[in-house]
């Protein structure tokens, strides 16, 4: 019986035994792909952090501890691969003397830090240490400093001790320290006790000429120079994050624990490993976001393909019961059918995951823990879309409701119970307490091993998931209900004088047209949510890369340069939109050594994209306009607002260096608003004003950079052309470099992988949810069709039926896909906030992708209307010999 | 009672003015060794107000030979045609009213409902649709339906707002298929009633397959049928003495 039972099946009803296992496939192949990818991604999340790290290791010595122990322990300690002695003196000021215009000046800074570096330092540690002009051995002086002197190689620098006669060097380069925050922590320190910035004035020594500075000042208490170990760690890790901060964590323990204390470890490398644990944990919470819906869409359209061929079942199984046939004996034939269907939709589902990982991720194959994980996903969907219908009908349908032709038309019990008011209110209280947390989702909190993830957070998004679908459902019960006249006035224009007789019919069956316009409205959502939390995080990954870079294509002029701001003309060609130059300069607010960035309000725009956000107290252009119009206008940052307790038109002086001279100079300011951000400046305090009203007062108009605008376009063409243009006296950087050198882990990978699925995915359900659901409806109906031709119905008659039902779908799903879709991206982007650096001040709206998805849905529908008029204007003999 | 004339099948396609003609009409189902003449080189005719009943066993082809005059099924050999009718009554709909054998109402749609949907084919307005179709669910006696569903009714209830359907346009030509095999005797009595009531009143002509001899006799004409073929064809004078 039950072969029989399975061999009918695959013989007449293989269309639909088909569909049903591609909706399981499709579930199981978006499950296993992202599954797959988020594995294969936290092994590159690790080896991306561990990259990052310019010294792993920077271990301080204790007092009354022996460093060369300490370095003999660092040295065997297991995965070490190189460890070198660092010297750490303390300088009482730096001074220099150089030719200014004609007269020799001589310039002074505060406290400085001089590092010893032993001479295979910048071979073992590549990283630490970046040339920028002259030699990379020998005496460096950090940029910074190298303004502050206004020393050049091969000018000299003297060194101030306390008590003792300054020392005397001669500078061979000057460098910048990329990581110089770590290098100068203070090892042990909590991160609360950290300094907040790097010292102002670093000069580097080779070890020798160091120790002959400042071995002299051994012994002298806080003045006594020290030594600090670097080690360079192996970064052979575990693939998980989580698991290499752990055995990270423990081996800087381990060495702490066999030194006896004689050392803490400044463990940089565990350090941006528990920064990429965060980023793991966010990555899976990103999964369960934006993929979950994805896997209970796609089971939610297998079940409406079941569903629409549910009337046929109950019918058959009424009919085997009337001749006898026992419940469990039809539960067994209803789990053949779910397992045939699982198992055909699963293995399918896998074989579509193994293409995608080798095609789209590059991935060798699918993991063993996704191909369980989605291969059982797989079968209960099956269980629960076939098998479990056809139990339920079994236990609560009455053998002649199961002859009924036309399922209930009453309203579900839960709309009498509001369960869909509930939901969304559920939805919004567990919103609004998530918010008071500032949305932390993850917490990776420093020297745990253990990561908080706030899972109650998911309950806001999935109730309103849920509340949502069954409130469209509500809507459109109601207005195929009690608003089917208004229904049937609107299908005038499609159906014409059967426009009453459409919504008549669809009224009857507004439960499984309810039905399909949920699953099409929360696919349509899926796609429309997901596109513009991709589309949001994309332009402000793409905005953090541009106030890093400063515009598409950057050409920074070397510290000391002089050139002008006429070159900018130099610059320009094909592919460029425009060129802007940006002064910086060094300026002391009070003690306070600040960025100070020089730009023309009026132009600046032209090349660099300046948000709102940057800004307090006004739009980005109305602070721009506040900054034009007095020469003498300047924004700060907030800290600066709040440590000088400025109001705005107070004066601010500054002390800036003039060119003329070399000396510093008071020039006078006033604070017109609060800026958090700018190009090319540092996170903390920094200052913008006029750049000719700068230029004017310290006597040089030199350019610091020139910002180049590509309009996004060709930015490697125009870097490459101007690389080649400045021949190494500037330095070119542009977006492409620059995004791949600050991405963190989770933008530069499990996005971009999550958006090549999800997108895809999210079309394809889209498309088969409208066109499969009213073709598989329409199908079930092909002998009412008959009816209707055999009483004389038109072919435009019967498309104009068929077209009803479609505009009534199409109608119902765009307005319930597009206003979930906007409610679920906001509350997406606002509980998700933690993956945005910076956070966006509003959607950024993929219009052409949306408007792709709704022309998609509609030209699916019309094909599926098309296809089934067709079909049903065919006259079908078999049909009507059934009669 | 008069003894009923006997003619070969076919003569009556010669009948002036008929509404439907049929010349030499074959109808074959299937391919090959499977193929399955259902109709076999039937001639016949049907004239405004003629009363045929069409008898034969199961199978005997007079579904197939309904659907053909209906234009409902295409004919493998031979022509129709409609004369009286003014074309084919595909484009024409409401000029040919079919009852058919099985359950041919619309599922979703109320009694009420099910009969106007010949007139709104025809092309006209819902109201003079649903007032024509009211009338006719009256004169079968089954107003109280109107509001029913299909599944709401028995079968002999959805027969009657099937041939309620059928004449509610008023056709020139009423084709019914067993139109009382699933009633009990009593109803399908009244179901006949009400079929010649109403095509007497609009002088249509009505052609009735049916297995039951009771039916067959309440019609002046009948056909018999006998594996695809049209055997013989009877004539009842004294008709009208035998409907009460």
């Amino acid at each position: 019986m039950t072969l029989s039972w399975l061999c009918g099946l695959l013989r007449r009803r293989v269309t639909r035994l088909l569909l049903n296992a591609i909706g399981i496939a499709v579930a199981v192949a978006l499950l296993g792909s992202l599954a797959s990818f988020l594995a294969a991604s936290r092994s590159t999340m690790t080896d991306r952090a561990a990259r990052t790290v310019a010294v792993d290791w920077q271990v301080q010595p204790q007092p009354g501890g022996s460093p060369s122990a300490l370095l003999e322990a660092t040295r065997t300690a297991a995965g070490t691969l190189a460890a070198l002695p660092v010297g750490f003196g303390h300088s009482t000021g730096l001074a220099a003397t150089s030719a200014g215009d004609g007269a020799a000046s001589t310039q002074t800074t505060g406290p400085a830090e001089v590092l010893g570096l032993p001479p295979d330092y910048r071979a073992v540690f590549p990283d630490a240490i970046r040339g920028l002009e002259g030699s990379s051995t020998g005496v460096l002086v950090a940029q910074q400093t190298a303004a502050n002197l206004h020393a050049r190689p091969g000018d000299s620098v003297t060194i101030g001790r306390a008590g003792l006669p300054p020392a005397v060097v001669r500078v061979d380069g000057i460098v910048a320290l990329p990581q110089a925050d770590s290098l100068f922590q203070r090892v042990g320190a909590p991160v609360g006790a950290q300094p907040s910035a790097p010292p102002d004035n670093v000069l580097l020594l080779p070890d020798q000429q160091w120790h002959a500075v400042f071995d002299p000042l051994a012994g002298r208490g806080a003045d006594a120079p020290t030594v600090q170990i670097h080690a360079a760690r192996s970064h052979q890790l575990p693939p998980d994050p989580a698991a290499a901060y752990t055995a990270a964590t423990a081996a800087a323990h381990n060495l702490e624990a066999r030194t006896a204390g004689a050392g803490i470890v400044g463990d940089n490398l565990a350090a941006a490993l528990g920064r990429a644990r965060e980023d793991a944990a966010y990555a899976q919470v990103l999964f369960l976001f934006l993929g979950a819906p994805g896997a209970v869409l796609a089971a939610l359209l297998t079940a409406m393909v079941t569903a629409t061929g549910s009337g046929r079942r109950r019918r058959e199984f009424a009919l085997l019961r009337a001749r006898g046939m026992g419940s469990a004996r039809l539960v067994g034939l209803a789990a053949v059918e779910a397992g045939v269907v699982g198992s055909i939709g699963t293995l399918a589902g896998l074989a579509v995951v193994a293409v995608i990982t080798r095609t789209a991720f590059g991935i060798g194959g699918v993991g063993a823990t996704a191909a369980v994980m989605s291969a059982a996903g797989g079968l209960l969907i099956a269980v629960a879309t076939v098998l479990v219908p056809a139990y339920r009908d079994l236990r609560q349908v009455s053998v002649a409701a199961g002859r009924m032709a036309v399922g209930p038309t009453t309203a579900p019990r839960w709309t009498r119970w509001g369960l869909d008011l509930l939901l969304l209110a559920g939805a919004g209280v567990i919103f609004w307490l998530t918010g008071r947390n500032g949305y932390q989702l993850v917490l990776a909190p420093e020297g745990v091993p253990g990561i908080s993830v706030s899972y109650w957070a998911f309950t806001g998004p999935a109730l309103l998931w849920i509340g949502a679908g069954l409130f469209a459902w509500r809507l459109v019960d109601l207005a195929l209900g009690r608003g089917r006249d208004l229904v049937g006035r609107g299908l005038r224009p499609v159906a014409g004088n059967l426009a009453a007789t459409a919504s008549a019919m669809m009224s009857r069956r507004r439960n499984s047209l309810a039905g399909a316009t949920v699953v099409l409205g929360l696919a349509l959502a899926f796609a429309a949510s997901t596109a513009t939390f991709n589309s949001t995080y994309r332009a402000q990954a793409e905005a953090d890369a541009q106030l890093t870079n400063g515009a598409d294509v950057t050409v920074t002029e070397p510290p000391g340069a002089t050139v002008g701001p006429s070159a900018s003309a130099q610059f320009t060609g094909p592919g460029v939109r425009s060129v802007e130059p940006l002064q910086h300069r060094f300026a002391y607010v009070g003690a306070d050594l600040q960025d100070l960035y020089g730009v023309n309000p009026a132009t600046i725009t032209n090349a660099t994209a300046l948000r709102d956000q940057y800004f307090q107290g006004g739009t980005a252009r109305q602070l721009l306009d506040r900054l034009a119009s007095a020469p003498d206008s300047v924004l700060v940052s907030a800290e600066t607002v709040a440590d000088f307790q400025l109001q705005p038109g107070d004066l601010v002086n500054l002390r800036l260096r003039d060119a003329r001279t070399g000396a510093l100079i008071t020039v006078p300011f006033h604070y017109v608003g609060v800026v958090s951000e700018f190009p090319t400046a540092p996170k903390d305090s920094f200052l913008v004003a006029n750049a000719s009203y700068v230029a004017a007062h310290t006597g040089s108009d030199a350019v610091a950079a020139f910002l180049v605008d590509t309009g996004g376009q060709n930015v490697n063409v125009v870097s490459g052309r101007l690389r080649q243009q400045v021949a190494g006296s500037a330095t070119v950087t542009d977006m492409t470099s620059t995004r791949a050198a600050i991405g963190s882990s989770l933008t530069a990978v499990d996005l971009a992988g999550l958006t090549r699925i999800e997108l895809g995915f999210a079309l394809a359900l889209a498309a088969a949810a409208a066109g499969l659901v009213l073709s598989l409806g329409l199908a079930e109906r092909r002998r009412g069709f008959a009816i209707a031709t055999a009483l004389g119905a038109s072919g435009g008659q019967l498309r104009g039926l068929i077209a009803s039902e479609a505009a009534v779908l199409a109608v119902g799903a765009l307005l319930a896909g597009a206003t979930l879709g906007w409610v679920l991206s906001e509350m997406l982007v606002a509980v998700l906030t933690g993956v945005f650096d910076p956070p966006p001040s509003a959607l950024s709206v993929p219009w052409g992708y949306l408007a792709g998805i709704g022309a998609l849905t509609m030209a699916s529908l019309a094909v599926a209307t098309a296809l089934t008029a067709g079909i049903a204007g065919r006259s079908s003999i078999a049909l009507l010999r059934e009669l | 009672m008069s003894a009923p004339a006997r003619r070969p099948a076919g003569q009556d396609a010669t009948l002036p003015n008929p509404l439907v003609v049929c010349q030499a009409v074959s109808r074959d189902y299937g391919e090959g060794t499977a193929r399955v003449a259902a109709v076999r080189q039937v001639s016949c005719g049907v004239r405004p107000g003629a009363r045929i009943a069409v008898t034969g066993r199961s199978g005997s082809g007079k579904s197939t030979l309904l659907h053909l005059m209906a234009g409902l099924d295409t004919p493998t050999a031979g022509t129709i045609n409609w004369p009286g009718l003014g074309g084919a009554p595909h484009g024409r709909p409401g000029s040919v009213g079919v009852v058919f054998q099985g359950p041919s109402l619309l599922p979703e749609l109320t009694a009420l409902e099910n009969t106007a949907l010949p007139r709104l084919f025809g092309g006209h307005s819902p109201g003079c649709a649903a007032s024509r179709a009211a009338e006719a669910l009256r004169r079968l006696g089954i107003e109280d339906l109107s509001d029913a569903l299909p599944d709401q009714l028995s079968s002999g209830q959805a027969q009657r707002v099937a041939i309620a359907r059928a004449l509610a346009s008023r056709p020139r030509l009423i084709l019914a298929d067993e139109p009382t095999g699933r009633l009990d005797a009593a109803t399908g009595a009244q179901v006949i009633t009400a079929l010649l009531d109403v095509a007497d009143e609009i002088d249509a002509g009505l052609v009735v397959a049916t297995h039951d001899p009771a039916v067959a006799v309440r019609l002046t004409e009948s056909w018999q049928m006998n594996d695809g073929r049209l055997a013989v064809t009877t004539h009842r004078a004294n008709q009208p003495e035998e409907r009460s």
